[in-house]
């Protein structure tokens, strides 16, 4: 707080003399000619300079000349009132000078934080560092881990924990990154490709993508009892419609687990849930048809009132849903064209567009 | 603590810009010289204080102090450094900073300027520059404070926009800032000229530097921001008539319009009270863009401050700055002396002329970005004015101005000789229809509307030299006397010939590729092909990428003609997770004058992924032809006869 006072004085104080000085420089300069008359001068000057090298045609220098020096003579004999150097006013500018800071100190004192020091990142990662791990939070446990793999770059183990600070951070896209990281480092782990596999199941909100499937049958080829890999590929078979084959893997895992293990009565639930399968009623004929009539109606006001971003996005995500995958381009390329200045609209419309068909 | 110095700055600027309108309004009223000169004092101290917070808030972004709030909503530790650096004018208390500063700045070097301007005109004119930075700042500070620290840090910021995380996006904002404010200090010297009662042949010439940099800087801006949303919005565009591009755009139009009237009442004295009245309307039009961009009436990247109140504040300084501006010009117009006459074929004419068309395209730009909002206010519908309301309205009036440009500078002042201009141009317009038939005849497909421009964008670039020629006598005088002349050219000349020609380059550029660009879509799998234009290309390999603060997938695609290897195109779609924005980044392969863009789009279930790739010719002419024409405002700042000390000293060796 004493240094921030010091900065504020001298600051005030280098204000006070910019002030001061340039007002007594002025007072100096006072008694100088008026400018214009040294301005219309030089432009007689120019005219001459220009006619000479022959920019400008003869006849037209003579109006010229004769213009400008008549403006030259109304600006000679114009000769305004003089300015005068009141040396009295120097208490005035000394106490205006003195009262601005004071001023703005007390507005400073209602707008500003006083005594809050700054909150430097540097700063508050060497105060996590220094804490008891325990205390510290998931994203502050991030933060640290991050600030370790700066330091030991090669060390894959280093990767694996800032991964899981960020998946317990709720962050999985930074934990895959570290997984990737920790991967490039040490490539034969089954561990670490069987955490990628979860942390992007998590980016895809639970969902199997191509890159998770791939990397839990990394898992599986480098360690073949990996079970949260082998789970999670039966369950991809299951919702990619090989239902048989993954209850198959899944009953194969289960044999293998000892009897005691707790994930062993879970995954039997998680077999018995998918045997009776709750694959969703596909909708009546006749419920279609009304749902086709509905979003071709939509698509019929967008073309008339083509402003309305929630429409649009609707509009996508009933195509998806239809699995009418040209209709969907086509509505979400104009849509996108339309608001391509609006980042949240267009991840609205993206999302639309992901939508799973109906089966 | 540097928070706190920072906003205390910015809290002492504002005392201090009240201090300078109080010392200078005083200062003129008594006739004081030590008052006046203490007012510029505290206008210097005022850009001061704001320059120390600035770099404040700065330091809190570059150190990632999320304790700042606007640091905390508008950066991330991962962000590359020149978009933490960037990110201090990203969000709007930040942009309103670099606003006040740019102000301030301004007002500083009015101020600073010892000789060069008559006392009693620089003092009105300091005064009217500190009142907008009393408001400004005052509502930067009050409603808008950059420097608000959160009880509750963060770990982790919100980061900045991820399609505001680009080059030249960290450049377009103090560009298009230091040209917005550019323009205050012609409105300060407008109302300092009506205060005064002098408009002047001697006062268009203190105008006109500060008119050209503005203009410069605008043009400059503009053009950035038209190149962002061309590579980085990767719909392969580049201008919309967006509300916020028109918002940058008129206040251009007016000044351009105010650079010319402004030669006239410079060399003749006449149109003083119009250079007066257009001096003060350009100010206008940046604030107006300042409002709609911040009061949330818009949606749009730019539209940071989604807040009415603030908005309201903004209207609210519009209306009575730009309303005290006119009711003094109404006032005191009418008492501005006439000026020297002139005959309907002259300099002034044309001059006049191009004033009316570029006003009439201002008026245009202005309704078809306003009724919209006005119409969706009164009725609540939402309509859309775009691209065919400009094309029937601003085109044609831009054509008749394009089609007059290259006569103006031709014409003698007072009295001019229309015969003796056509003979001299009546080559000029050959080749330019000769360029147009040519277009007409070999492009195809066949385009009659596109090849007149084309030969609207010859007939621009001929017209240009061939006054270059007229002024140098070349091909007529000896190779020496035309040498001799051609480097003696004052640089006012020279920077004219450049921005005419300028914009000569963006016709042809516009037109060409808004009529002949191609452009395809399809999903490829590794190995699949897509055919734009002459081109073919392939899909070679998708990769992951891991930048600094985003996953992407980078396509190498290979581009061929004829069989031949052109360019490797690397596309990339990038997921910026923190805050779940998936951007495109565009490659462009340049081809000469023309781009081969291609975007990747997203990838489709099957392993395929949208490519999307057009074929724009002569894109790249749409933005060196604004560039030639900064160049030329620049060349035009330079001239001797402008840089008021050094002329002095010239005359009084």
């Amino acid at each position: 707080m004493f240094a921030f006072w010091v900065v504020a004085g001298l600051i005030s104080a280098a204000a006070a003399f910019l002030v001061l000085h340039t007002a007594a420089r002025a007072a100096v300069n006072a008694g100088s000619e008026d400018p214009t008359l040294a301005l219309y001068r030089r432009q007689l000057g120019e005219i001459d300079d220009l006619a000479d090298r022959g920019l400008i045609a003869q006849t037209e220098r003579k109006g010229a000349h004769a213009e400008a020096a008549r403006r030259l003579l109304t600006a000679a004999d114009a000769g305004a009132a003089p300015w005068r150097v009141d040396a009295g006013l120097r208490r005035v500018l000394l106490l205006v000078a003195g009262l601005a800071p004071v001023l703005a100190l007390g507005l400073y004192l209602a707008v500003g934080s006083p005594g809050y020091p700054d909150q430097g990142f540097k700063s508050r990662l060497a105060a996590w560092r220094a804490a008891e791990p325990s205390s510290l939070s998931p994203p502050e446990m991030a933060a640290v881990l991050g600030a370790l793999t700066l330091e030991r770059p090669k060390d894959p183990e280093a990767f694996r924990y800032l991964a899981m600070a960020q998946a317990a951070s709720d962050n999985p896209s930074a934990a895959a990154r570290a997984l990737r990281r920790a991967i490039e480092l040490s490539p034969r782990q089954a561990d670490l490709w069987e955490l990628l596999g979860e942390a992007l199941l998590a980016q895809a909100g639970g969902e199997a993508t191509p890159e998770s499937s791939r990397a839990f049958a990394q898992a599986v080829k480098l360690d073949p009892r990996t079970v949260n890999a082998r789970f999670y590929l039966g369950r991809a078979r299951i919702t990619a419609g090989d239902k048989a084959g993954g209850i198959a893997a899944w009953r194969a895992l289960q044999a293998e687990l000892a009897p005691a293990d707790p994930r062993r009565a879970a995954l039997g639930q998680a077999i018995a849930e998918a045997e009776r399968g709750p694959s969703p009623a596909a909708p009546l004929a006749g419920q279609m048809d009304a749902i086709r009539g509905m979003v071709a109606g939509l698509a019929a006001k967008l073309e008339t009132d083509p402003g309305d971003a929630e429409g649009w996005t609707r509009l996508v995500r009933s195509y998806a849903v239809l699995g009418e995958a040209e209709k969907r381009d086509a509505a979400l390329a104009s849509a996108r064209k339309r608001f391509a200045a609006d980042p949240d609209v267009l991840k609205a419309l993206d999302l639309a567009a992901k939508t799973e068909p109906m089966r | 603590m540097i928070n706190e110095i920072g906003a205390f700055a910015l809290v002492l600027a504002l005392v201090l810009s009240l201090a300078q309108v109080g010392f200078s309004v005083a200062g003129r009223w008594r006739r004081s010289a030590v008052l006046a000169g203490a007012g510029a004092g505290a206008g210097l101290a005022a850009f001061g204080g704001v320059a120390i917070a600035f770099a404040a808030l700065m330091h809190a972004f570059v150190t990632s102090d999320f304790s700042v709030a606007n640091v905390a909503a508008n950066s991330h530790t991962e962000k590359p450094m020149l978009y933490k650096v960037a990110g201090a004018w990203g969000s709007h208390e930040g942009s309103m900073l670099l606003w006040c500063l740019a102000l301030t700045g301004f007002g500083a070097a009015v101020a600073g300027f010892r000789r060069g301007l008559p006392v009693g005109l620089k003092t009105v004119t300091v005064a009217t520059q500190g009142a907008l930075g009393t408001v400004f700042l005052a509502y930067t500070v009050l409603a808008s404070n950059p420097f608000e620290r959160l009880a509750r840090i963060p770990i982790e910021g919100r980061s900045l926009n991820p399609l505001l995380q680009d080059p030249a996006l960290a450049f377009h904002p103090p560009f298009l800032y230091a040209g917005y404010v550019g323009m205050s200090v012609v409105f300060s010297l407008a109302v300092a000229a009506l205060v005064e009662g002098r408009a002047d042949a001697a006062w268009a010439r203190w105008v006109r530097p500060w008119t050209l940099m503005a203009w410069s800087l605008l043009t400059v801006g503009i053009t950035l921001g038209a190149f962002w949303a061309y590579y980085e919005l990767g719909w392969g565009g580049w201008w919309f008539w967006d509300p916020v591009e028109n918002a940058s755009f008129m206040p251009w139009l007016i000044a351009t319009a105010l650079l010319h009237s402004a030669i006239v009442t410079e060399k003749r004295g006449a149109l003083a009270g119009w250079t007066v009245f257009l001096a003060l309307a350009a100010f206008t039009f940046s604030m107006l863009g300042a409002f709609l961009v911040r009061s949330g009436v818009l949606t749009s990247v730019h539209a940071f401050a989604v807040d009415p109140t603030r908005g309201v504040l903004l209207l609210m300084i519009l209306g009575v700055t730009a309303g005290a501006g006119f009711t003094l010009f109404a006032w005191r117009a009418p008492a501005l002396s006439p000026g020297g006459v002139f005959a309907p074929v002259s300099r002034e004419s044309a001059l006049v002329l191009n004033n009316i068309l570029l006003a009439a395209a201002t008026v245009t730009v202005l309704l078809g970005t306003l009724y919209p909002l006005i119409r969706e206010a009164a009725t609540g519908e939402a309509i859309s004015v775009g691209p065919p309301f400009f094309n029937l309205t601003f085109t044609p009036l831009m054509a008749a101005l394009l089609i007059l440009l290259p006569a103006g500078p031709l014409l003698a002042w007072k009295r001019g000789d229309a015969l003796g201009v056509a003979q001299r141009l009546w080559v000029a317009a050959l080749i330019a229809v000769a360029c147009g038939l040519l277009a007409f005849a070999v492009v195809s497909p066949r385009k009659a509307m596109a090849s007149a421009g084309l030969a609207m964008g010859a007939w621009l670039i001929i017209g240009a030299l061939v006054e270059l020629a007229e002024r140098t006598r070349a091909f007529r005088g000896s190779r020496a006397e035309t040498w001799r002349r051609l480097t003696g050219l004052p640089r006012g000349a020279w920077g004219m010939t450049f921005a005419h020609l300028g914009l000569g380059v963006f016709v042809l550029g516009a037109c060409f590729e808004t009529a002949w660009k191609a452009e395809a879509a399809e999903t490829l799998a590794i190995g699949q092909t897509l055919n734009v234009g002459a081109y073919e290309l392939t899909l070679d390999r998708i990769q992951g990428v891991d930048g600094p603060n985003y996953d992407a997938e980078r396509a190498t695609i290979t581009a061929r003609r004829d069989g031949a290897l052109v360019c490797t195109p690397r596309p990339e779609r990038r997921f910026y997770p923190t805050g779940g924005q998936t951007t495109s980044e565009v490659a462009i392969c340049t081809q000469g004058a023309s781009h081969l863009y291609v975007v990747l789009g997203e990838r489709r279930p099957g392993e395929v992924w949208l490519v999307r790739a057009y074929w724009n010719p002569w894109a790249l002419l749409i933005f060196l032809g604004p560039a030639i024409m900064a160049l030329g405002g620049l060349i035009s700042i330079s001239d001797r006869r402008l840089r008021l000390a050094v002329g002095r000293r010239a005359v009084a060796e």
